[in-house]
């Protein structure tokens, strides 16, 4: 009986798991007309590039005709990970992106490594997905013909 | 085909909508703007600070006394060595670093700034019993650290700018003029006399030596603890702050053990897309207040209390810009360079400003005026050394913006002083116009 529960409860870990990865891969499928597929990867400290690489997407967005014509995600990890706190300052930019269809990823392995350094986890902005490693997420997105760009 | 045109350009616009939501940017919410970093993108350490240069020159006219000799007063000569009627002087010169001591925690953050510029901080004089002369050295005008883990009450400890006048508060390196006014000046700007100062009697040659303090001018600053936070409702941003502090300016420590209070309240309407940070467009009303004690130090028996209020409001939305603001005081009201002792008073004084900008569309240039009025003494007994004595002044001056961290400014002050002191009003008489131009340069 123990083991039947311990294994209902790893499918429903496995099903979650597998959810989470369709959901960040339904991004490119959301978007079958799209013309581009970009990933935009922030990885610095410097603050100027939290607003370089909102820029960039809201250029591209603008470049190419809308959300429906392009496919950006954003991927941070690092110490650009701090564009996602649910508190910086770009939220309501982030928003504006999010609205028009650009997508953002979360590093955990960086989650779990400020989280040592601040004692608690920061919060992460509501509309990003957390994915298990930034850049095997770049890797992904990249081995899917996403062309990377690092402003 | 028409379908997809429409879908287009309601994308386009839901594109438009979603990216015109405006950052946080605390405009000229000083509170704010001084005490706080960017959440989630400050840097470590940003280092910043400005240069001014500048030239001025006094069309004051010296005493001419009844033997025929010509006698000058501080208020004819160029500050702060009063020496001339006309120099060129580096008066401000700071550097600085400022930004999240741990960038991955938003809940600190730190200021840090020294002034190494010619002016009445670093420059003071230096007396020998019967005269003075001038000793330069740098000074640290700015060092605290603020915690903003209780979003509401934000907690900034160290010596920075206290809450206050407009004129005060405001960052230096974007006022719009070169010299204060007289109100901000003579009522705010506070002086710190020591024992050593002596009263020297007007002079015939500028370059002799005159009346100046000993310990750096207060730089509207203080040391101590402040709480402070800005909330947003509709479209008003509200901010308070209150304060305690030593009450003895940029000398960091106490000098008497006795406290200063501070109080503010500002409520600002913020215009959409007006801009950003020092020069965001909205309608801001104001209102400040101070009391603290200072001892006197020529005699340490006589505790002096001084207290100071202001109201005020400032409209900016381009090609305008309106700041008006009255500020009443009792107690220390700076009776001029002279007499020092006098300065352990317990007078009062009033006046305020108006100030009218101009920015000329599409083009890098802004006219300014500003009139301003102050009247120090009003209840000083008849016939007193210290008698009702008022300034009335007129600006006039004109900015142009290289770029966003260059700009010049010149200005022209008509001044009007006059006394109900006949020794003070013969000095007075002839004070006139002073020129001012100054560059500007922030990095």
């Amino acid at each position: 009986m123990q083991n039947l529960k311990s294994w209902i409860a790893f499918s429903l870990l496995c099903l979650s798991v597998l959810a989470a990865g369709q959901a960040m891969a339904a991004g490119d499928s959301s978007k079958p007309f799209a013309e581009h597929r970009i990933v935009l990867q922030i990885s610095d400290p410097n603050p100027f590039k939290q607003t370089l690489v909102l820029n960039v997407a809201n250029n591209l967005l603008k470049a190419y005709g809308g959300p429906d014509k392009v496919d950006i995600e954003i991927v941070a990890f690092g110490p650009g990970l701090r564009l996602l706190f649910a508190d910086n300052e770009n939220t309501s930019r982030i928003q504006g992106l999010a609205d028009n269809g650009v997508r953002f990823a979360a590093c955990n392995n960086t989650i779990t490594n400020m989280a040592k350094t601040l004692g608690s986890k920061p919060a992460i902005n509501k509309n990003a997905v957390v994915v298990s490693a930034g850049v095997v997420r770049i890797i992904e997105l990249t081995d899917q013909g996403y062309t990377l760009i690092k402003p | 085909m028409n379908h997809k045109i429409v879908k287009q350009g309601l994308s386009t616009l839901a594109l438009g909508m979603g990216l015109m939501v405006s950052q946080q940017a605390f405009s000229a919410n000083w509170l704010m703007l001084q005490g706080t970093e960017p959440t989630g993108s400050a840097s470590r350490a940003n280092v910043w600070g400005f240069v001014q240069a500048q030239y001025q020159k006094d069309y004051s006219d010296a005493f001419v006394a009844p033997n025929g000799s010509e006698l000058y007063i501080p208020p004819k000569l160029i500050g702060p060595s009063l020496d001339s009627q006309s120099q060129f002087n580096v008066n401000r010169a700071r550097i600085g670093a400022r930004g999240a001591n741990l960038p991955l925690d938003s809940n600190t953050n730190y200021f840090i700034l020294a002034e190494f510029g010619n002016n009445l901080i670093t420059s003071t004089a230096d007396y020998d019993g019967t005269e003075s002369t001038t000793k330069y050295a740098p000074h640290l005008t700015d060092a605290s650290i603020t915690f903003n883990n209780i979003k509401q009450a934000r907690v900034r400890v160290g010596m920075f700018k206290y809450p206050g006048a407009e004129e005060g508060m405001q960052a230096i390196h974007t006022f719009d003029y070169i010299n204060f006014t007289n109100v901000t000046n003579q009522l705010t700007l506070e002086r710190f006399p020591s024992a050593e100062d002596l009263n020297l009697a007007p002079q015939p040659e500028p370059g002799n030596s005159m009346n100046r303090f000993s310990q750096p001018v207060g730089a509207f600053r203080d040391t101590g603890v402040q709480v402070f936070s800005t909330f947003k409702v509709g479209n008003w941003e509200h901010s308070y702050a209150a304060m305690v502090g030593n009450g003895n300016g940029v000398n960091i420590g106490s000098n008497n053990g006795k406290y200063n209070g501070y109080l503010y309240w500002s409520s600002e309407r913020v215009f959409d897309g007006g801009g950003k940070k020092a020069r965001r467009e909205g309608w801001k009303l104001f209102a400040w207040g101070q009391e603290g004690e200072r001892t006197n130090a020529y005699d340490l028996s006589q505790e002096q209390k001084r207290t100071r209020y202001g109201l005020g409001t400032k409209y900016l939305k381009k090609p305008f810009r309106v700041t008006a603001e009255y500020m009443w005081g009792k107690g220390m009201i700076f009776q001029g360079q002279q007499r020092p002792q006098d300065m352990f008073n317990d007078k009062e004084a009033d006046g305020g400003y108006i100030d009218i900008g101009f920015y000329i569309p599409k083009s890098k240039w802004e006219i300014d005026f500003r009139a301003d009025t102050y009247t120090r003494g009003e209840n000083a007994a008849a016939s007193g050394p210290d008698d009702k004595t008022k300034y009335n002044t007129v600006t006039i001056g004109t900015q142009y913006h290289f770029n966003k961290k260059t700009h010049a400014t010149v200005s022209y002050d008509f001044r009007n002083d006059s006394s109900d002191t006949v020794a003070v009003n013969n000095q007075l008489e002839g004070v006139g116009g002073r020129l001012a131009i100054q560059v500007t340069a922030i990095y």
